[in-house]
């Protein structure tokens, strides 16, 4: 019978490598009595088997020393992200036992969009809720102040934003001392943001200088407030967990 | 796992497990000397694996950077396996990431498993076991990197199956077709 066309054929290296189960085995063990084919299949295979576990180690042709021992012997130096020119540059990578080398993340386009999106929405349900003053929809302020952050949000004059600018502080604090884990391109995507949401901010406080009792600018204010802290929990949230 | 140690001479040989251990704690504390120790000591069998399982112009590279990852690493290494297992595996996983990089050109592999199909089933020369290792370099890459980790480095199938991310019935299945290729190139005949 030819091995090409025998049922057990693939099943040759298992009863090789002792892996068939005692009936399997058993069976095979007459087959192999009766075929030529798979007989012989048997010893080549146990053949090369003997051949693989004796082959030799392999040295290289150079030696690779030299090499190996200038890539270890680069600066243990801790990485520094320079933003000043909007690209990122980075000192060498340090090398070496215990090195610290801190993580670095990057995100892919549709993640930053996906970001985005996020951000969008949560800004459109928080403005929603400014608006129509649903409190339900508003997520509460970090902080231990008892007082209901929608009872802030939606004071219809001089809307007090001390307790937001006290949480953007500390947040943006954290952003800053852990900025140079984070991917520069993710850096950039956040620091946009912000300028555009500080931006905003800029115009509803100059706004309110004015008009101190306008209900929908305090309103907007504090949506910017909340779009500012939202995106940058979420810059932090990045940090904790990736850092 | 406990793969196998081969002198250059073929012969299985105790490793220096004990010697080891005093280098690679010299090592972790930043001994570049123990650490080049370690790396003769190790470096043949290292080249060896990632040659094998990457091919000739991959391998001085990959060892390299083996070594380089095992000194940034060399802190872990906790002493709980003799540190040739520990650097293997590491050297393992060097190279599966090194394959990931490489998966495009794949097409490469699969035109030399046509090569490997057509090799004469004797080798003309007399030195067969250069001859093998021709055949093993023609291999699919698939069943060829099963293969080295099980026939040549003594893996289990449950553990490269782990490594690879497939079954352990998928690596049977390969490693039984590499080694149905390679049957007609030791010189035994079919």
């Amino acid at each position: 019978m030819s091995p090409n066309r025998d049922a057990w054929t693939d099943r040759l290296s298992e009863y090789v490598d002792g892996e068939l189960d005692p009936a399997e085995r058993a069976a095979l063990e007459v087959h192999l009595q009766l075929c030529e084919g798979c007989a012989g299949v048997v010893e080549e295979l146990r053949a090369v088997l003997l051949r693989a576990g004796t082959l030799e180690a392999s040295a290289p042709e150079t030696d690779l020393w030299p090499a190996i021992a200038a890539r270890i012997a680069a600066p243990r130096k801790a990485r520094v992200l320079d933003l000043s020119d909007g690209r990122g540059r980075r000192a060498p990578r340090a090398a070496g036992p215990g090195a610290w080398q801190p993580r670095r993340w990057s995100f892919t386009l549709p993640q930053l969009a996906a970001a985005a999106v996020l951000l969008v929405m949560l800004s459109s349900v928080t403005m929603w809720a400014v608006l129509s003053r649903r409190p339900a929809a508003v997520p509460p302020l970090p902080g231990p102040s008892a007082a209901s952050p929608v009872t802030a949000l939606v004071q219809p004059a001089g809307f007090e934003s001390a307790r937001y600018d006290a949480a953007i502080a500390d947040l943006e604090r954290v952003l800053r001392e852990h900025r140079s884990e984070l991917d520069p391109a993710t850096v950039r995507v956040i620091e946009q943001n912000l300028l555009i949401i500080d931006q905003a901010t800029a115009q509803a406080r100059k706004a309110l200088a004015a008009d101190p009792a306008n209900r929908y600018l305090n309103g907007h204010l504090a949506a910017q407030l909340m779009r500012k802290l939202t995106l940058l929990r979420q810059a932090t949230a990045i940090v904790a967990v990736h850092g | 796992m406990s793969p196998r140690v081969t002198s250059a001479s073929g012969t299985p040989e105790v490793a220096p497990v004990a010697t080891d251990f005093q280098e690679t704690a010299l090592a972790a504390a930043g001994d570049t000397r123990a650490f080049e120790r370690l790396y003769r000591a190790h470096v043949a069998r290292i080249h060896g694996l990632v040659r094998r399982m990457l091919g000739s112009d991959e391998a001085t590279e990959v060892t390299q950077d083996v070594f380089v990852r095992a000194w940034q690493k060399i802190g872990t290494f906790r002493g709980e396996a003799a540190f040739g297992t520990w650097l293997h595996r590491l050297a393992v996983n060097v190279v599966l990431t090194r394959r990931a990089q490489l998966g495009t050109r794949r097409d490469r592999f699969i035109a030399e498993e046509q090569v490997l199909e057509n090799l004469p089933a004797r080798p003309a020369s007399r030195d067969f076991s250069l001859d093998f290792e021709s055949a093993m370099a023609r291999l699919p890459e698939g069943a060829r990197h099963i293969f080295v980790l099980h026939d040549v480095e003594g893996y289990r199938h449950e553990e490269i199956a782990g490594l690879l991310g497939v079954t352990s019935g998928t690596t049977k299945a390969q490693l039984h077709r590499a080694r149905m290729l390679l049957r007609g190139h030791l010189g035994t005949g079919r």
